[in-house]
C-alpha cells in the first residue's frame, strides 16, 4: 500500500507517494523527474546512484523511499548554485573528468561532500573519498585533478 | 530488478520493533542498513512479507565510552567506526577492519549489528571484534541475553540467535595495559571487494618486553564460519615475542584453516593456506608494536 512521505530534495519540500518496496533512486527519478541519479547496479557497488541524505553521501539504491520520510537530500540538480555551475562541476568539465557522463553527478556529490567535511585533502583521502564510485571511461586520473585543483 | 513486495514498519524503539518481529514470525526481516537485505531480497533469496526499520531508532545509534567498556549499538554505521579517535587509539584492530569494509558510501548505511548478524565468513569486522572478546546482546520481548561472539555463529549466514531477537548492543572490554591487535584482509582490489581471506591477532604481554601471557587470533574465508586458531594461540602462551615464534604460530594456523578453493571463494585453498601464515605472523608484528607502544 502507498504511504505519504514528506521529504526535502534541492531545498524544495515535496509530498510524494510512495510504495513500501520503492527504492529511493526510483522514487527521485520517476516521482520526482530528477534524472540526474543514475540507477547503475542497483548493488551498491557503482556509486552512480550517490546522493546527500541527511548531510552524507550513499547508495540511494540501497535505500526505501519510505526511509526518506522527514530527512533532506541533495542530488546532482541541487549542486548548481543561481551563480552557475558548482566549482567541482567546472572543474571536472575544464580538467576532461567526463567521458560518458554516467558516473559524474555521483562523483561530484561524493567529492562534495569529501571536501565540505575535509576541504584540504590528500590525494589518497580523495581516492578514498570516490571510491564508492566506479568510472569505467577515465581511468580516475583527471578525477582526481579535479577534485584536487579545487581543494584548498 | 525490482524489489518483492512488502510491507514497511518503522517502528520507534526497540520493545515495538520486538514486538513487531514477535508478531510477524517468520516472515519478517530486521533491515538495520540495508546493504545486505536490498541484495539479497533483489535477488530474491528472500521475500519477506513484513520490513521492519530499525535505522532510525536512536538507542540503537549509540556509541557509548563507559569506564572500561565500549557500548556500540547495533545500528552505528561502520563509518562512525572509522571516524572515531578513541576507537582507533584502543580498538585499532577494529578500527582496520571497519575501513576495509565496502566503500566510504557503504560504510555511511552498513552497520556493526548487520555486519555480525548477516554471518558471512569474509566480513571485515567479526575476526576484530572476536579477538577483542566482544559479547554481544540479543533482546526479544520476553527479556534479553549475552552471548560470546565465540559462540554466536553457527554456519555460514546461521547464528544462535532466534527469529525474534534483535542484536542490539556489542560490548567490548577495554584492552589491558601492554596489549595490542592487529587486522589484515586480503582481496584483489581495495574498495568494494569481498575479502579473500582475513585474519585478526591479539596479544597481551605481561610487561613491557614481557612474555606473551594471552592471545586470540581469529581467521575468516577459511571455514563456514570465523574460527580461532586455538593451537596457535596456546603455542604464544608463556613465551617472549621474536619472529621466530610468530612464525611458529602462523604455521600453526595454517595447520589449522581448512579453507576452499574455487572461483567461487576468489583464490585456491593453496593460496589462502600460505597466506593464512603470512598474515597470522603480520597481525602479531602489528600487535606487538602496539602493545609495546603508546597504550601500554
Amino acid at each position: 500500500m502507498k504511504k505519504l512521505i514528506r521529504v526535502t530534495v534541492n531545498d524544495v519540500a515535496h509530498e510524494v507517494a510512495v510504495r513500501p518496496n520503492q527504492t529511493l533512486v526510483d522514487m527521485i527519478r520517476y516521482d520526482l523527474g530528477l534524472t540526474g541519479t543514475k540507477n547503475g547496479c542497483g548493488e551498491g557497488d557503482c556509486g552512480a546512484c550517490t546522493v546527500i541524505l541527511d548531510g552524507t553521501p550513499v547508495n540511494s539504491c540501497l535505500v526505501l523511499a519510505m526511509q526518506a520520510d522527514g530527512r533532506t537530500i541533495t542530488t546532482i540538480e541541487g549542486v548548481e548554485s543561481g551563480e552557475g555551475l558548482h566549482p567541482l562541476q567546472q572543474a571536472f568539465i575544464d580538467k576532461g573528468a567526463i567521458q560518458c557522463g554516467f558516473c559524474t553527478p555521483g562523483m561530484v556529490l561524493s567529492a562534495k561532500s569529501l571536501l565540505d567535511e575535509n576541504p584540504a585533502p590528500s590525494e589518497e583521502e580523495i581516492r578514498e573519498g570516490i571510491s564508492g564510485n566506479l568510472c569505467r571511461c577515465t581511468g580516475y586520473l583527471q578525477i582526481i585533478d579535479a577534485v584536487k585543483s579545487v581543494a584548498k | 530488478m525490482s524489489l518483492p513486495e512488502f510491507d514497511f514498519h518503522a517502528p520507534e524503539g526497540v520493545d515495538q520493533a520486538c514486538r513487531m518481529l514477535s508478531d510477524y514470525g517468520a516472515g519478517a526481516r530486521i533491515f538495520a542498513g540495508g546493504t545486505d537485505l536490498m541484495l539479497d531480497m533483489r535477488r530474491k533469496r528472500i521475500s519477506p512479507e513484513h520490513v521492519i526499520s530499525i535505522a532510525a531508532i536512536e538507542e540503537l545509534k549509540r556509541l557509548d565510552f563507559a569506564p572500561g567498556m565500549l557500548k556500540i549499538g547495533g545500528c552505528v554505521t561502520v563509518a562512525r567506526i572509522v571516524k572515531s579517535k578513541e576507537i582507533a587509539l584502543k580498538w585499532g584492530a577494529l578500527c582496520a577492519g571497519a575501513k576495509a569494509l565496502g566503500s566510504c558510501l557503504v560504510r555511511n548505511l552498513a552497520t556493526v549489528g548487520g555486519n555480525i548478524v548477516s554471518a558471512r565468513p569474509a566480513a571485515d569486522l567479526p575476526p576484530s571484534l572476536m579477538v577483542y572478546s566482544a559479547s554481544l546482546v540479543l533482546k526479544k520481548t520476553t527479556g534479553e541475553r549475552i552471548v560470546s561472539m565465540d559462540d554466536f555463529f553457527t554456519g555460514t549466514g546461521t547464528t544462535v540467535m532466534a527469529a525474534d531477537e534483535i542484536l542490539t548492543e556489542i560490548r567490548l572490554a577495554e584492552p589491558p595495559p601492554h596489549s595490542g591487535a592487529g587486522y589484515i584482509n586480503l582481496g584483489i582490489r581495495n574498495a568494494c571487494d569481498i575479502n579473500i581471506l582475513n585474519v585478526a591477532s591479539h596479544i597481551v604481554l605481561d610487561r613491557p618486553g614481557g612474555v606473551i601471557n594471552d592471545a586470540r587470533i581469529v581467521m575468516g574465508c577459511v571455514a563456514p564460519t570465523h574460527v580461532r586458531a586455538l593451537a596457535a594461540e596456546k603455542l604464544l602462551m608463556g613465551e617472549k615475542p621474536s619472529e621466530a615464534l610468530f612464525e611458529r604460530a602462523g604455521e600453526a594456523a595454517m595447520k589449522a584453516s581448512s579453507p576452499r578453493g574455487s572461483a567461487y571463494s576468489r583464490a585456491s585453498a593453496e593460496y589462502k593456506k600460505d597466506m593464512v601464515k603470512e598474515l597470522t605472523m603480520r597481525t602479531l608484528g602489528i600487535a606487538l608494536k602496539e602493545a609495546s607502544g603508546s597504550r601500554s
